[in-house]
């Protein structure tokens, strides 16, 4: 693969930041929660773009970013599955998953 | 480089959709797409077995749990509500414009670090390795062998939990 030879590594976190903010929009624009969890999933994979990118690029993180790129999609996939248990149970009781109807607990 | 522009525009093309979307089913559909753009990405940075198991286990086992979930709570056509007026389809229902300030700002701050920065970081890749699993294996399994295994734990926990959440109370036979 010799596309990738001549990218610099800053093309790669602009990428990665860029991505990680159209995450963090998504997850605080929405009022539904599944799509919260969904701009949640965006921004884990614009870290994991980056942690990549320095295992390719930086000498001394070499094979570590891969191996935390891997227990952070270990992480996620926990988080995806607890969320998204929490949205059904939550639905299945209410009705409805808006946000702003489940504040039983605001003080 | 071609290659990367492509990934990369598709990527935060989908990424942007997963934002903007007003259906549901439509936003999970571009968050598939967000997922196997970046696991292109990851090719590129020939970190080939991340972007097999980004495939499996985004693509594939997170986005049919979102699926599933979107069916169970029978929430298919729900749409969000559209805010009118300038920037319409910007506006939170809830906060106004407030997310779009705050992601722009943050976007902001890390291009002028990012870019500020940019003449120290490395501009070549360093040379790949020959096989990126067993390069992965030796971190996972030697350097790295406890939070491994509490990374099982905790996936483990995980599925039990979601089971124990979602079980329906007193319907089903025991």
């Amino acid at each position: 693969m010799s596309a990738g030879h001549s990218i610099p590594l800053v093309d790669f976190l602009i990428l990665g930041a860029l991505l990680f903010c159209l995450g963090l929009f998504a997850a605080l624009r929405r009022s539904n929660a599944i799509m919260i969890l969904m701009g949640i999933e965006v921004m884990l994979n614009a870290v994991n773009i980056n942690l990549v990118a320095f295992s390719r690029y930086l000498p001394r993180g070499a094979a570590r970013g891969q191996g935390f790129a891997v227990f952070v999609l270990a992480v996620a996939a926990a988080e995806a599955a607890v969320g998204l248990a929490l949205v059904i149970i939550v639905s299945r009781r209410r009705g409805a998953i808006a946000i702003e109807a489940i504040n039983d607990m605001r003080g | 480089m071609a290659a990367f522009v492509f990934l990369g525009a598709v990527t935060l093309y989908s990424a942007w959709r997963v934002a903007t979307a007003p259906l549901v089913t439509h936003a999970a559909l571009f968050l598939a797409t967000t997922f196997a753009g970046v696991a292109g990405l990851f090719f590129l940075l020939q970190a080939d077995f991340l972007a097999a198991v980004q495939l499996l286990l985004y693509a594939g086992a997170v986005m049919t749990v979102v699926i599933f979930a979107i069916m169970l709570s029978e929430m298919r056509d729900i749409q969000e509500p559209v805010v009118p007026g300038w920037l319409g389809t910007l506006r939170s229902p809830a906060l106004g414009l407030l997310p779009l300030a705050g992601a722009v700002l943050l976007c902001v701050v890390l291009l002028v670090v990012y870019l500020h920065g940019a003449q120290g970081l490395p501009g070549t890749p360093l040379p790949a390795p020959q096989n990126s699993t067993a390069f992965i294996a030796d971190v996972l399994f030697n350097t790295y062998a406890f939070p491994f295994e509490v990374a099982s734990v905790l996936l483990t926990a995980a599925m039990i939990g979601a089971i124990v959440l979602t079980r329906v109370e007193g319907g089903g036979r025991r």
